[in-house]
């Protein structure tokens, strides 16, 4: 049934695809969610300010990157980053910004939105009286944020944080419409040199499988032991 | 100490205070109490600013609560306050809860801050509880680690928002001691409470309120004796008696 296919090119191939691919998959995904959590934090903190202008401008741009496909978000900045960076700095050529940069700007940016809306029901789960706690106290706002509602509320999202961040890590796949070399675009090049498609295509979708739905299950083990503290 | 001129104040167009003026002397203990809805909480959380007010004012130690630009933070961190539920901070252990506060406000170094506070925790019983997290504990060691707290801050004044009615009639008398010893040794209290037992040992005054409205103003012996209003007669029967 197998004859015909060559499995054993993914053997040859493993170093190629993960010292690689997978490197850059793994790296982007971690620093897109360090970025966007950071990001969509702040986001959040805009939003529910009683600043209104601050909540405007947050809840504008959540809206806005939820409503555009990613992949026109990842074009879109991999063409445009380089001017604005050449704006920035006050250069007249665009500034070569390189694609791995590229990437990690567009999926903090992208990735904050969600994250915002997920940090924002966190802030939003922490009672009224915890901060009137902190402010009885004497701690200024950026005081009770950081040492009172914040922590309680990532903790509370925990889970939530760590799903959206599992889709991150199968997001960044796309980033093959900018021909970088991700764990699926390591795997692409092979198959298309070798004309291993079927071989390829299939171990990639295995590899994501195993490692997202083995996160998934960390995730739900995590949430029972969060869970048991509260 | 703590002196209220004419504050009214409204949620929209209803008014939860109106023109309430009273005072609160230095070591004096003042307890407000009232049906439910009255505006005894809104009241005392005008003191600290937690409750913003649109008419009069407060004067708390010679300084405006309600003056545009008031330094509320320093005001607060002067001002002891407990809640109703605690609000201790969950994610902190008991003697993180007593140091924060004073680390973070009064710049008192970490040592400095662990010192008191272990001081603090042997004095409302729970000194082998410094370790422990909120969740552990009964709702009354949790309200004494809430005093506690407050007074970690070395406050000019102790402010209390129904201390005991969130707590298991057995753990009660446990906070209200507590209380009790911190009057006697003459700490400024302002205490919204149905207590009367407490009102009746410790208090100096008794506040009456009803529908936003300070009706009686009275010493302990007057307020027990004879209450001049009927509502705080009717009240006082409705609670007394049972």
């Amino acid at each position: 049934m197998f004859s015909g296919y060559d499995f054993d090119v993914i053997r040859r191939s493993l170093p190629y695809l993960f010292r690689e691919g997978m490197t850059f998959t793994v790296t982007l995904t971690l620093m897109a969610m360090t970025g966007g959590i950071i990001f969509g934090t702040l986001l959040a903190m805009m939003r529910l300010s009683r600043f209104k202008v601050l909540g405007l401008v947050a809840g504008g741009y959540v809206n806005l990157m939820r409503s555009i496909p990613l992949v026109l978000v990842i074009f879109w900045f991999f063409f445009l980053v380089p001017y604005i960076g050449a704006w920035i700095i006050g250069a007249d050529q665009p500034v070569a910004v390189g694609a791995f940069l590229s990437c990690v700007i567009t999926f903090t940016m992208f990735e904050a939105a969600y994250y915002s809306e997920i940090m924002r029901a966190g802030i939003q789960s922490i009672p009224r009286g915890q901060v009137a706690a902190g402010q009885a106290l004497g701690l200024n706002y950026w005081q009770s944020m950081g040492y009172i509602v914040l922590p309680q509320a990532f903790r509370n999202m925990l889970p939530v944080l760590l799903t959206q961040t599992i889709i991150l890590f199968q997001d960044t796949s796309l980033v093959y419409v900018i021909s970088v070399t991700d764990f699926l675009g390591a795997a692409a090049k092979i198959a298309n040199r070798d004309y291993r498609l079927v071989e390829m295509y299939t171990f990639v979708a295995v590899v994501y499988f195993i490692i997202c739905f083995s996160l998934s299950y960390l995730v739900k083990i995590l949430q029972r032991r969060i869970a048991i503290v509260r | 100490m703590i002196e209220f001129k004419k504050v009214s104040k409204w949620y929209g167009s209803f008014q939860v205070l109106k023109d309430c003026s009273t005072y609160v002397d230095k070591g004096q203990v003042v307890v407000v109490c009232g049906p439910s809805g009255s505006g005894k909480s809104t009241l005392i959380k005008c003191v600290n600013g937690l409750e913003p007010f649109q008419e009069g004012d407060v004067i708390v130690n010679s300084e405006s609560v309600g003056r545009a630009g008031a330094n509320l933070n320093r005001l607060r961190a002067k001002i002891g306050m407990v809640f109703q539920h605690f609000e201790l901070f969950p994610h902190m252990s008991v003697i993180q809860n007593l140091n924060l506060a004073q680390t973070k406000v009064l710049g008192r170094s970490r040592e400095e801050a662990t010192e008191k506070s272990t001081a603090l925790l042997k004095r409302v019983g729970l000194q082998a509880h410094a370790q422990k997290f909120p969740g552990q504990l009964s709702g009354g060691q949790q309200q004494r680690v809430a005093i506690a707290r407050g007074l970690a801050m070395d406050p000019i004044a102790m402010l209390f928002d129904e201390p005991t009615s969130a707590l298991d009639p057995e753990m009660i008398n446990e906070v209200l001691d507590v209380m009790v010893e911190l009057a006697h040794e003459g700490m400024t209290m302002m205490v919204v409470s149905h207590e009367m037992g407490f009102a009746r040992k410790v208090a100096h005054r008794v506040i009456f309120m009803d529908q936003g409205e300070i009706v009686e103003d009275a010493s302990k012996d007057e307020f027990f004796g004879s209450p001049r209003s009927e509502r705080a007669q009717v009240f006082l029967s409705k609670i007394l008696h049972h």
